[in-house]
C-alpha cells in the first residue's frame, strides 16, 4: 500500500520533504503500520471495514482537513459505505439511535473535546454491541486520525514555508 | 483534578486483559510496550495489531536519536496535555522533562500561571507551536513556524516537534476515554 502521508502532502519521491520524512523511517514505518491495521486489518473483528471507515471520515471532518475527508470518504465508499454518508453529514441533528449512529457520536466526541470523556460512553458502545476489543480498536483508529491530521498540518506548513 | 508534578495511578473503564490468560501475541506485544503490568496497555492488549505499530512509534518519536532534545520533546507533550486536560499524561511527561532539565519550576509555572507565562525564545516558540497545532482543528500557523526557525531549530527538530505533538493529540484521547486519573496520595 502506498504511504498515506506522502500521498496526502502530494510528496513526489526526492522531494526536500520526502527526504526529511526519510531521516526517521521508524515514524515512516508505524505510521504507516498503524493506517493498515486500523483501517484494513487482516481480522477486523466485531469493529467491521465500513464502521472503521465511517469513524476515521468523521474524526477527519472534525479536523476540517479537506484532503483527510476525502481520503476517508474515497475508503468508505470502497469498502462499500457509500449508504453511511448521509448519516455522517448529519449527525449534528437529530439521528434515530443505531449501532452506527453511537460510533459516530463516540468518534465526533472524542475528535472534538477528549477531556470530556465518561465511563458512561463506553457503557453506551457496549450496549451497542461492542465488546472490549472494538471499542480499543474504535480508541485507537480515533485518536490515530488525531495524530494524522496533524502530521498533516504541520508538514503542510513546512511544505509551504518560504525561507527568510 | 488538577495538574500535578506527583505520580498519578490510572482507573482503566473496561476489563484489562488478564496477563495469566493472554495470548501469546497479546504477551509479545505487551513485553514490546513501556509496561506490561500497566492497566493501560493491559487495555490495549484487547486489540495486539494496532499495539504492536504503536509502541514503537511512540518509543521513536520520544527516544529517536538527534533532532529535538528530548526535554523540548517532553514540554512539548506537557503543552499538548494540557490543552487538553490530560492530568496523568501531563504528570508523566511533567516529571521526565523535570528530571533532565533540574528544572521543576518551569512546569509549576506552565500549571499555574498558564501556557503564557515567562519563557526563553526557544521554549516560547515551542509552547506556542505545540499548542496550536493541539488545537481541534490544529491552529499552527506560518507565523509559529517562522518563531520556531527565529529561535534556532532546524528541519529535523521541527518534524520531531509535529510527531511529539501529534503523538499526544493520540495519547491523551486513549487515556482520557479508556479510563481515568486517580490523584495522587497525599
Amino acid at each position: 500500500m502506498a504511504d498515506v502521508i506522502d500521498t496526502l502532502l502530494d510528496l513526489p519521491a526526492g522531494s526536500p520533504l520526502a527526504a526529511l520524512r526519510a531521516q526517521r523511517a521508524d515514524y515512516v514505518r508505524y505510521t504507516q503500520g498503524s493506517y493498515e491495521v486500523l483501517l484494513a486489518p487482516e481480522d477486523p473483528g466485531g469493529l467491521s471495514l465500513v464502521e472503521r471507515a465511517a469513524a476515521a471520515l468523521r474524526v477527519a471532518m472534525v479536523h476540517r482537513d479537506e484532503r483527510l475527508v476525502a481520503h476517508y470518504r474515497e475508503r468508505l465508499a470502497a469498502v462499500g459505505g457509500g449508504g453511511v454518508l448521509p448519516l455522517e453529514e448529519t449527525l449534528a441533528e437529530e439521528v434515530p439511535a443505531s449501532r452506527l449512529a453511537a460510533l459516530l457520536h463516540h468518534a465526533d466526541r472524542v475528535a472534538r473535546a477528549p477531556g470530556q470523556a465518561t465511563a458512561d460512553h463506553l457503557a453506551t458502545l457496549r450496549a451497542a454491541g461492542f465488546g472490549p476489543r472494538d471499542i480499543v480498536a474504535l480508541s485507537q483508529l480515533i485518536a490515530f486520525v488525531s495524530y494524522q491530521a496533524r502530521v498533516l498540518a504541520g508538514m503542510r506548513l513546512l511544505a509551504a514555508e518560504v525561507p527568510p | 483534578m488538577k495538574f500535578t508534578l506527583q505520580a498519578v495511578e490510572w482507573n482503566p473503564w473496561l476489563p484489562v486483559v488478564d496477563p495469566a490468560s493472554a495470548t501469546p501475541e497479546q504477551a509479545a506485544a505487551l513485553d514490546k510496550s513501556p509496561s506490561a503490568t500497566s492497566p493501560y496497555f493491559l487495555t490495549l492488549a484487547h486489540d495486539v495489531a494496532s499495539l504492536d505499530q504503536r509502541s514503537p512509534l511512540f518509543h521513536s518519536v520520544m527516544y529517536a536519536p538527534r533532532g529535538l532534545p528530548r526535554a523540548e520533546r517532553e514540554l512539548a507533550t506537557v503543552v499538548t496535555s494540557v490543552v487538553n486536560g490530560c492530568v496523568y499524561c501531563s504528570s508523566v511527561h511533567a516529571r521526565r522533562f523535570a528530571e533532565l532539565t533540574k528544572q521543576p519550576e518551569v512546569i509549576a509555572r506552565l500549571y499555574e500561571e498558564g501556557l503564557g507565562t515567562p519563557l526563553d525564545a526557544r521554549r516560547r516558540a515551542i509552547v506556542d507551536f505545540a499548542a496550536a497545532l493541539t488545537q481541534v482543528p490544529p491552529a499552527a500557523t506560518q507565523e509559529h513556524l517562522a518563531a520556531l526557525r527565529s529561535a534556532g531549530l532546524g528541519d529535523l527538530e521541527i518534524l520531531d516537534l509535529i510527531h511529539a505533538v501529534a503523538m499526544f493529540a493520540n495519547a491523551n484521547r486513549l487515556m482520557q476515554t479508556l479510563g481515568e486519573p486517580v490523584p495522587p496520595v497525599t
